[in-house]
């Protein structure tokens, strides 16, 4: 370590460009100021003792691991200084992901790519420790996003230390355990992600003596590693119904798109136009929750909706909101927003946040209302929105629509109603968009006119050119002349003065 | 949903809000709902709760859920309290509120007969999830400052409590009497429940 400081330095000296072995070589800064042949050695070296340290580590943790088995079978004691790894990660997976990540790194550092990186100056046991590249079966469907997660939660963890590394090695093996059990129902998988909480945070608890605020800080950080990881297999699994709860929902929320305002009570003034802001920015937060990954985040982003109905409500009302202005409001917003997979990011919540955080504190109780605006949503029905049932199931069929109960099914008319239209900016909206539309279809004519007449010029020049052929043909129609037989000398006009053919003369002898 | 959640409650080790050995004092942490009619003044009792006589803040905008922290002598609590819709038409869905309650709060206007009576609907409500062992519950007759508009006697009250095994207590929101009582009362069961 201390070599490489050295050549932090700008200015070289011819020396230290040597290896520093003293062989007399140039040696490289990227073997550790080796030349090649030194380093070779000294790497196969340090590589032999780091395996052979994995394995050591691998096997201590076996034993350890096999003791707090044993004790907590026996009698639930256990030494408080040691943490030990939890009794569900069981022997085999363990050491077999100790195995493999012994595999991923010999064949990494023989690649050139680590020879040139600038991590790989840091001294290999560190590596060992933080183990940064995840095994291949999940280094596969890794992101961007989760490396970078990766990376918070290793750094986060050095804060911690002893445990820190603890909590990694755990989460990475638990990891690894789930990656081999796809095939379980949700609900299993939800209990394995659960019971693995469970175990962390009470070694956690007795770790840190009962500091519950630093465990929930470690746990946080625990459950975004790892939802993040597993979100693409645990998210909506084929296994549940998932699927065809959210689209019965959706289908729900789009049949009631006609409920407004007043039927829910809603104490909410959207004329005011700090008002609607909040309604707006509201929706955009509970549709958001579907973007995030991981429990908290989408818990975070059903508080932030919250909050900014909480907002909305005491702007109206000039006084704070109570439960009884906040759930109908609620409600409200969900049909508004008709939040993308509404349920599966329900029951992914539900079945894999950390359950403290669910039952209790103000993420949970935002959670729960929003759980039961869904619940409403699905039993709505005449009585809870003051309604005869008759006008009801003629809304739900799209009969009729409350607003305008003259329109009888149809398009509304293009001719754009001068005074009602003012009011509302969305149904301004509309008909100028009917406006457009009807533009367009009038000029979609215009062009299929053309099209026509072009066809017909098309056709009649066709027609103009064979005519014109025949005519041409008829008056200067094709006569073949025979030739006349021509000699050679035919055309010679001078024949007369050639001096006559040779004729041969017979000479008697 | 929900009905895994509930499971897990019952089996005990998992649920939420964990006794927490300090060096002097406990800490423990108690969620507490609140329900009743629309309007019987539960938001009223919360905002009095939360702000009077025990230094609270306000957390939020809104009014329907309050953290508050008492120290007793031996023990530290934490409350939070969760308000719920008290319109006639949530009712099928409050149930999700008061999983993992340490607390519930049934509040009636003593000069609205009506909310009365859906107060011993709640209570019906609250036993079918709950043994009453496990879960303090207190009858509350809130608006107490209107007593020449009474139509549901202390007595009355009192009976009932009395027949269901709930603490009782009779407040008024505005005046903010017999409030701190009423938390005070909550407070020792929930000591002892632990």
């Amino acid at each position: 370590m201390s070599q490489r400081k050295e050549r932090r330095g700008i200015h070289v000296d011819q020396s230290e460009l040597h290896c520093n072995k003293g062989c007399g070589y140039y040696g490289n800064a990227a073997w550790q100021g080796l030349c090649s042949k030194c380093w070779r050695e000294e790497y196969q070296r340090a590589r032999q003792k780091q395996i052979q340290e994995d394995w050591a580590l691998a096997e201590k943790l076996q034993r350890e691991e096999e003791v707090a088995y044993a004790s907590i079978q026996g009698a639930q004691s256990q030494p408080l200084s040691q943490p030990q790894a939890p009794p569900q990660a069981s022997l085999a997976p363990f050491s077999k992901f100790e195995e493999k990540k012994t595999n991923e790194k010999t064949r990494k550092v023989t690649t050139v790519k680590k020879f040139f990186s600038p991590s790989s100056r840091t001294a290999p046991k560190k590596e060992n420790q933080e183990g940064k590249t995840p095994s291949p079966s999940i280094s596969r469907q890794s992101s961007i996003e989760t490396d970078r997660v990766s990376r918070d939660f290793v750094d986060f963890l050095k804060t911690l230390h002893k445990p820190g590394r603890e909590v990694h090695k755990q989460s990475r093996a638990f990891i690894e355990i789930m990656a081999n059990k796809k095939d379980l129902s949700a609900d299993e998988l939800s209990e394995c992600v659960q019971d693995f909480y469970q175990n962390l945070s009470d070694r956690l608890m007795t770790h840190f003596k009962g500091s519950s605020e630093r465990v929930e800080r470690v746990m946080d950080e625990v459950e975004k590693y790892i939802m993040t990881r597993l979100y693409k297999s645990v998210f909506c699994p084929e296994t549940t119904d998932d699927e065809e709860k959210d689209l019965a929902t959706q289908n729900r929320i789009r049949a009631l798109h006609w409920v407004d305002i007043q039927m829910l009570c809603v104490p909410v003034d959207e004329e005011i136009p700090e008002v609607s802001d909040n309604v707006v920015k509201a929706i955009t937060d509970v549709i958001e929750m579907d973007s995030k990954r991981v429990p908290r985040d989408k818990l975070a982003c059903i508080t932030r909706c919250s909050k900014h109905i909480f907002s909305a409500i005491k702007i109206t009302k000039s006084e704070p909101a109570s439960a009884d202005d906040f759930l109908p409001t609620l409600i409200y917003i969900v049909l508004k927003a008709n939040p993308p997979r509404l349920q599966s990011n329900i029951q992914y919540i539900t079945r894999f946040c950390n359950p403290s955080r669910l039952m209790t504190g103000e993420d949970g109780y935002y959670f729960t209302n929003l759980c039961c605006a869904v619940a409403f949503i699905e039993k709505l029905d005449a009585q809870s929105l003051n309604l005869d049932p008759e006008d009801f199931e003629r809304y739900m069929s799209g009969q009729t629509s409350p607003r305008r109960p003259e329109a009888d099914g149809g398009w509304p008319q293009v001719d754009p109603p001068t005074g009602s239209a003012a009011s509302s900016p969305a149904l301004t909206q509309v008909y100028q968009n009917l406006d457009l539309l009807s533009g367009m279809g009038s000029r979609q004519d215009r062009v299929l006119e053309g099209v026509q007449s072009l066809q017909r010029d098309l056709i009649t020049w066709q027609e103009s050119v064979e005519r014109e052929v025949q005519e041409i043909l008829e008056k200067y129609p094709l006569e073949i002349r025979l030739p006349a037989p021509s000699a050679i000398d035919s055309d010679n006009v001078e024949n007369d003065r050639l001096p006559p053919p040779l004729t041969p003369q017979v000479f008697a002898g | 949903m929900g009905k895994r959640t509930r499971m897990r409650e019952s089996t005990g080790p998992r649920s939420p809000g964990p006794t927490t050995p300090t060096r002097d004092t406990r800490t423990i942490r108690a969620k507490m709902v609140l329900l009743g009619s629309s309007g019987v003044g539960k938001s009223s009792l919360a905002l009095r709760f939360s702000k009077d006589e025990f230094k609270g803040t306000l957390p939020t905008v809104g009014c329907a859920y309050f953290t508050q922290v008492v120290c007793l002598s031996d023990v530290t609590f934490h409350f939070e309290i969760w308000d719920t819709a008290g319109q006639e038409k949530y009712h099928s869905v409050t149930p999700l509120y008061y999983r993992g309650a340490h607390a519930a709060l049934v509040v009636y206007d003593i000069s609205k007969r009506e909310s009365f009576i859906r107060a011993q609907m709640w209570l019906r409500e609250l036993e079918k999830h709950y043994i009453p062992a496990s879960t303090v519950m207190v009858l509350v007759g809130n608006k107490g400052d209107l007593s020449e508009l009474c139509q549901v006697t202390l007595q009355e009250g009192h009976s009932l409590a009395v027949d269901r095994g709930l603490l009782f207590m009779e407040t008024s929101a505005k005046s903010g009497n017999q409030v701190s009582e009423l938390m005070l009362a909550i407070d020792r069961p929930l000591e002892g429940s632990r």
